[in-house]
């Protein structure tokens, strides 16, 4: 018996918590409301704290265990003797799932104390609470399961729950009278599922490739068949080994895009802003969209020896090459978009697409460590975020609820939109303390030393600028795209004047929704301490200091659940690996680049703009026209529209006129009918009957000659016999004779 | 001698004779005498089906609890049932969808109360017959005969079109048979027996027709199942059908199709099934990406689950021609899956119906609001039918793509076929949650909606046993792969040798 | 001693006897003369039979008589019942009024 047996309890627990939820929570929450929804809410949120102490066991556990990883089999699952296929629950517990289940079950209760009061007095409070255990519960399968395709039944399943929590509010319509909250929802669920569609293929692949599903066996199998440079046979196909994984690294791509939001899938994502806050901060930036990055990481053996192996996409360009291309392009795309949007929460899922990128670049690039780090960081400040942008908004609807019972007259509501960051203006006033975390979040998202975000995209800067230069150059620019965004939020948001009676009359939220944000800026302040060069234990050792004591620092820690690290040091592989460091010229650059951007928003948008109803200043520039890219316009005016009118065509005009009504009813029916009016009125009445009734009359004929010989007289019955009598006497006589 | 199959193949008729006797008094008292009857029948049935399945030897192979007399030995014929690995599970899922369908129809029916009851159990002893039956010979008299009760149950008890759907059904079924009939006689009377086992033992007797006889008898299960392009009556079938009806359609009656091609079509003409396969695949391609894209676009809920299974059933015959072990576990229990979730869809498209009376989608939405624990329930079995890992579908599913991928069958490329495959699973989110969203969500709109009565405990009970399987297979599927593997692979092994032996 | 009578004189009588009851059936229309006549042709028949037993010395002629006689009893005692039957309902036993089976 050791600790590790615990580990079942991370996904048991917000299982019962979504059990009890669901089957009692509602019925508490409709006996009484206050009690219930108390109940309710705390029995989800503790269940989750309870995860977060199990996974801190658990960690704890791993570091007395000298990191090494440990399996706790569950049950069977999928068991096909004869195909040799067994897959089973099984938790693998190591460093990375442990990092993964911190962020998730830390964040993701910090999230759930939140959400107890932002939907405080909500419709369908207790579902919301199951819909989020739900959630944890997935995402915690995701990151602890041992193989893919237990990691693929939480990807799906969280994917499942971002459905859910988008449309959570399915009932509302929007300005057209559609329920525009359920085909957001929908929209996510469809892009993730073509991602999906990625991640099962290369599921395929790997199955017969190497026999399993499991990360250490194929990842064993890897190295083995790729230094022993075997040919992969199946399905009659002989095919090299990194052609295999090319295909299975393109194919997980597919899958990032869906789930991370990378171009060209990322569409959903700002479309996903229509569900609750907390579900923005929580599914939408801390945790579910990082799960792609995670993929990434994971499968760091499949990526290297693809790089290693120089195999080439269309001979153009090695997967992780296009990984890193990737994510550097919707870094800085996603960046530039988020420069002319208005809503408060579309920047910050704009800004979430672009740190993904970074992120997936990142993992594309090699720099496992550095994607995890900024992975970790980026949940805390981007949570805190849109926590922060939610408190804004629950101010911004009070202020507005305010004024139209307050105060009358006010003809100015019309149009009013409480996310619209066109309305706000000088809220730092009004929310002291969501304006000074709003404030830490954002200047850590821009990359101002010495907040958690300035570290960990300076590793990834970093690596960039030692191995892919183009690669940099483009991250550089999407990282001052970040500060000049982030800069024009907070001006417009926290500063000048109020430019609506709402934001006049705004007031700070009460502190069950403001504590989580002070812990959150407190670990944004202090999350760089995680990976800070001078802590690691390596760092140190290359410096020639004393080791001791230093041993935490997550690249120590991440390590051995990085394979490709250690093959890389055996000399098996040749990872472009950068040890955490500080480049002062790299370092010096981000911070000028950060600074620059957001001196450049003040510059622009200093006290702009005036009024609520004010172009933007940037509206007539061609910088504005790119960033409102097409990419989203492509999909919903010509994909989805194209695709309901074949639908249309083929089911009505292809399968109901054409192939149904006209070739079953018409051809082939009306043909049949035809024959057979055919046979019945000419072939049969005149052929066949003919035959029938005329052998009929002819007997009856007959019969009519031979009835007159019947008189009834018994005197010519006996006259016959007695002739017949004499006849047959003459006959024997002469024939006798 | 071994009686338990019989017993288990007769027994509704005990049923059939019992409601035959019983008055059914003008007022309606003696309905629910003639309710109870049925239910208790198709629940000794199950029962009995659960008997068997605890005397069922999943190590065996071969065919057991084998039940064999000669009746006509001249020509061979003999009554010849026995149960193995493909079959168990079809037989389970008989017994357990009739009762389903048999408790389902409570309410639904009004009319003609003994007729109906007679029909669904004569139809339960008839599917019962064909997944039992091992003589070919006895197989087709039990495959034809489903098809008469099912013809009344559409055409008396269906809605506004049921006649022209109940004779297009019973024409399209009847045509494709009269093919298969040919081909039985020819082979029956090549080898003086028409016993399936040794038939396939003497298989080379007729292995110089055998693409002709393999066409004929695939294209009388294609039509049963449906295959792409012999799909045109399953719409109009399943939406005139009454639910129950659709139910046993989609439950049991179209995986028909499907087991009689594992069962007769792959070990009777092992080298035409390696022939066809591509073909086939493609066939069942089509048909997975063309019954997605038509069930988008339907506008009546009926039309929507029915065209849904064209598309998924494409997965089942995909999987059997991979003719791999992965491929055909994953098609049997997709057939077994598809039963469940299916049913389980037209269990909750015939609750609306009987609720408010019509099928047309746009005159729902909101019914979340109306009915939130039916709404939560119909929700899973969406996504159980849309293949979320952790719910039964995506386990075949999976199983399926799986096999398909490695297929030789499908050499060389068969990866090609497995990523056109893979797109079902994204058209299926498309045409499942769009209907989710069009009859659950948005606010509740119409007075029809509003009113809508809560569940009752009979309806929730049926609709919790669904979802208990629904649970239960997508957690953990190992006991149902067990029950087919030995068998599975036997085919698989024989059918592949058979094959080897002709290449050069 | 008995004289013997040659076999042609019982030949003779026979078809004499014979041909009166041909006659009788034919042309008679009282179905008791009708009957009458039919008994008689019957007899002519036994008459033959037995004249022949007797010159042949042989007693199967005369066991046939015995059966002729049996049959004959039992046709009249068909035959008269379905007269009086006939006359109950036609008040008539004249033959050329009963021919309701005329074709």
């Amino acid at each position: 018996m050791n600790t590790f047996s615990l580990a079942p309890l991370i996904i048991y627990l917000p299982l019962a918590g979504l059990l009890f939820n669901a089957l009692f929570g509602w019925r508490i929450v409709d006996a009484d409301r206050e009690v219930g929804e108390r109940v309710t809410g705390w029995v989800a949120t503790l269940m989750v704290v309870g995860a977060f102490i199990v996974s801190v066991t658990l960690f704890l556990s791993l570091v007395s265990n000298g990191f090494s990883a440990w399996f706790v089999p569950m049950f069977k699952w999928i068991v096909i003797p004869s195909a040799n296929f067994e897959v089973n629950w099984t938790l693998q517990i190591d460093t990375l799932s442990v990092t993964m289940m911190l962020v998730v079950s830390g964040v993701g209760s910090l999230i759930h104390i939140y959400a107890l009061g932002y939907m405080k007095g909500d419709m369908d409070y207790s579902r919301f609470f199951v819909y989020f255990n739900l959630f944890i519960f997935f995402m915690l399968i995701l990151v602890s399961g041992s193989s893919y395709l237990m990691m693929f039944v939480g990807w799906e399943g969280v994917g499942l729950c971002s459905y859910l929590l988008i449309s959570f509010w399915w009932y509302r319509l929007d300005k057209e009278g559609k329920t525009a909250n359920a085909t957001a929802g929908r929209k996510a669920m469809v892009m993730n599922r073509i991602g999906d569609f990625g991640v099962l293929i290369a599921m395929f692949l790997l199955f017969w490739t190497f026999g399993t599903l499991d990360y250490k066996p194929i990842f064993d199998g890897a190295v083995k068949m790729f230094e022993a440079n075997q040919m992969v046979q199946f399905g009659g196909m002989s095919l090299p080994l990194p052609t295999v994984l090319t295909a299975v690294t393109l194919l997980f791509l597919l899958g990032v895009t869906g789930k991370s939001a990378q171009i060209p899938l990322y569409t959903w994502l700002p479309d996903a802003m229509a569900g609750p806050t907390p579900v923005s901060a929580l599914i939408h930036a801390a945790t579910m969209v990082t799960a792609g990055v995670y993929l990434l990481v994971r499968s760091d053996v499949l990526y290297e020896i693809v790089r290693q192996s120089g195999a080439l996409l269309l001979g153009l360009i090695s997967t992780p090459d296009l990984v890193a291309w990737v994510g550097a392009l919707t870094a800085f795309f996603a960046g530039l978009i988020a420069f002319s949007q208005n809503d408060i929460k579309k920047v910050l899922a704009y800004s979430t697409v672009s740190q993904l990128g970074f992120m997936v670049a990142a993992a594309g690039m090699g720099a496992y460590v550095a994607a995890m780090f900024h992975l970790i960081t980026h949940a805390f400040f981007k949570a805190l975020l849109f926590l922060g942008s939610g408190s804004v908004i629950h101010g911004m609807e009070h202020g507005h609820h305010e004024i139209s019972h307050g105060h009358d007259g006010h003809g100015e509501d019309d149009g009013f939109d409480p996310q619209d960051m066109r309305y706000m203006g000088g809220l730092r006033h009004k929310m002291r303390v969501t304006y000074v975390t709003y404030l830490i979040g954002a200047l850590a998202l821009a990359g101002i030393f010495p907040l958690a975000g300035f570290w960990s995209k300076d590793e990834i800067l970093l690596h960039a600028q030692t191995h892919q230069t183009p690669i940099f150059i483009i991250l550089a620019l999407a990282a001052m795209g970040t500060a000049f965004y982030v800069g024009r939020q907070l001006i417009m948001v926290f500063f000048g004047q109020p430019r609506h009676a709402a934001a006049e009359h705004a007031h700070e939220s009460p502190a069950l929704m403001t504590r989580p944000l002070v812990v959150l800026a407190g670990l944004t302040v202090l999350g760089g301490l995680l990976n800070v060069p001078y802590l690691s234990a390596a760092a140190a050792e290359r410096a020639g200091m004393h080791a001791k004591g230093f041993w935490l620092a997550l690249e120590q820690w991440v390590a051995p659940s990085i394979p490709a690290l250690e093959l890389a040091e055996e000399g098996v592989l040749h990872l472009p690996h950068t040890p955490i460091s500080v480049s002062y010229a790299v370092a010096g650059l981000s911070m000028l680049l950060a600074v620059g951007g957001l001196a450049l928003a003040y510059l622009i948008y200093r006290g702009r703009p005036k009024t609520y109803d004010e172009p933007d200043r940037l509206s007539r520039t061609p910088i504005w026209w790119w960033s409102i890219l097409p990419l989203n316009s492509l999909h919903m005016k010509i994909l989805v529209p194209g695709f309901n009118r074949m639908a249309a065509w083929l089911a009505f005009k292809f399968d109901g006129e054409f192939w149904s009504d006209f070739l079953h009813d018409r051809v082939l029916r009306d043909t049949f009918v035809s024959f057979a009016d055919f046979s019945s009125d000419v072939l049969d009445s005149q052929g066949v009957d003919g035959l029938v009734n005329g052998s009929a009359t002819v007997v009856r004929r007959l019969s009519g000659l031979l009835r007159l010989t019947q008189t009834g007289y018994v005197r010519t019955y006996a006259l016959a016999v007695f002739l017949g009598a004499v006849g047959l006497l003459v006959y024997f006589l002469l024939a006798a004779g | 001698m071994n009686w338990i199959l019989t017993i288990l193949t007769f027994l509704p008729l005990v049923g059939v004779v019992a409601i035959a006797l019983m008055k059914q008094p003008e007022d309606g008292s003696g309905d629910d005498n003639i309710k109870y009857v049925a239910i208790a029948t198709s629940a000794a049935t199950f029962v009995v089906s659960l008997l068997a399945l605890f005397r069922f030897d999943a190590t065996n192979p071969a065919l057991q609890m084998v039940d064999r007399v000669d009746w006509i030995p001249s020509w061979g014929i003999s009554y010849f049932l026995g149960v193995d690995g493909l079959s168990i599970l079809m037989v389970m899922l008989t017994t357990f969808i009739s009762l389903v369908a048999i408790i389902g129809s409570w309410s639904a029916i009004k009319d003609q109360l003994k007729l109906y009851y007679g029909f669904m159990l004569l139809l339960e002893a008839g599917m019962l017959g064909v997944f039992l039956a091992q003589d070919l010979f006895l197989f087709y008299i039990f495959w034809e005969f489903t098809l008469i009760p099912m013809y009344f149950l559409i055409g008396i008890w269906g809605s506004s079109r049921r006649v022209y759907a109940s004779i297009k059904f019973f024409l399209y079924t009847m045509a494709g048979s009269l093919l298969m009939l040919v081909a039985i006689l020819y082979m029956g009377i090549t080898n003086g027996t028409f016993s399936t086992p040794d038939l396939i033992a003497g298989r080379e007797a007729f292995a110089h027709a055998q693409n002709i006889l393999f066409i004929a008898f695939f294209v009388a299960f294609a039509i049963k199942v449906p295959v792409f392009p012999f799909h045109s009556w399953l719409p109009d079938a399943h939406t005139e059908a009454p639910t129950a009806g659709s139910i046993i359609l989609a439950g049991v009656l179209l995986k028909m199709g499907t087991y009689a091609i594992m069962r007769f079509n792959l070990p009777l003409f092992p080298e035409a099934s390696y022939h066809y396969a591509p073909l086939i695949a493609v066939l069942a391609i089509i048909g997975i990406i063309y019954g997605a894209i038509l069930s988008f676009a339907q506008k009546d809920m009926k039309r929507l689950v029915a065209y849904s299974s064209i598309s998924h059933l494409g997965f089942v015959v995909l999987g059997i021609f991979a003719l791999n072990d992965a491929g055909i576990q994953g098609a049997i229990l997709q057939g077994f899956n598809h039963g469940i979730s299916t049913g389980a869809l037209f269990f909750v498209v015939g609750l609306l119906y009987e609720r408010s009376h019509t099928r047309v989608m746009a005159e729902y939405g909101g019914v979340w609001r109306v009915m939130p624990v039916f709404s939560a329930m119909s929700l899973i079995i969406v996504l159980s039918s849309m293949g979320l890992p952790g719910l039964n579908g995506f386990v075949g599913e999976f199983t399926i793509l799986l096999g398909s991928i490695g297929a030789e069958s499908l050499a060389p490329r068969p990866w090609i076929y497995t990523a056109f495959a893979t797109t079902g699973v994204i058209l299926a989110a498309i045409y499942l949650l769009w209907f989710f969203q069009r009859i659950f969500m948005g606010p509740p709109v119409t007075e029809t909606v509003k009113g809508l009565a809560p569940l009752k405990r009979r309806e929730m009970g049926i609709l919790i046993a669904f979802l208990l399987f629904i649970f239960w297979i997508g957690v953990a599927p190992a006991g149902y792969f067990h029950l087919m593997d030995s068998t599975v692979s036997a085919l698989v092994n024989d059918i592949s040798r058979a094959a080897l032996a002709l290449t050069p | 001693m008995p004289s013997v009578v040659d076999i042609n004189w019982y030949i003779a009588l026979s078809g004499i006897l014979f041909v009166i009851g041909v006659l009788g059936v034919l042309l008679r229309r009282n179905a008791i003369i009708v009957f009458m006549s039919i008994e008689l042709m019957l007899n002519s028949a036994n008459l033959l039979f037995v004249a022949f037993a007797r010159h042949l010395g042989s007693l199967h002629g005369q066991v046939l008589v015995f059966f002729v006689i049996t049959v004959a009893a039992a046709e009249v005692a068909v035959g008269l019942a379905l007269i009086v039957a006939i006359f109950r309902t036609k008040k008539s036993i004249n033959i050329d009024e009963i021919n309701i089976l005329k074709g």
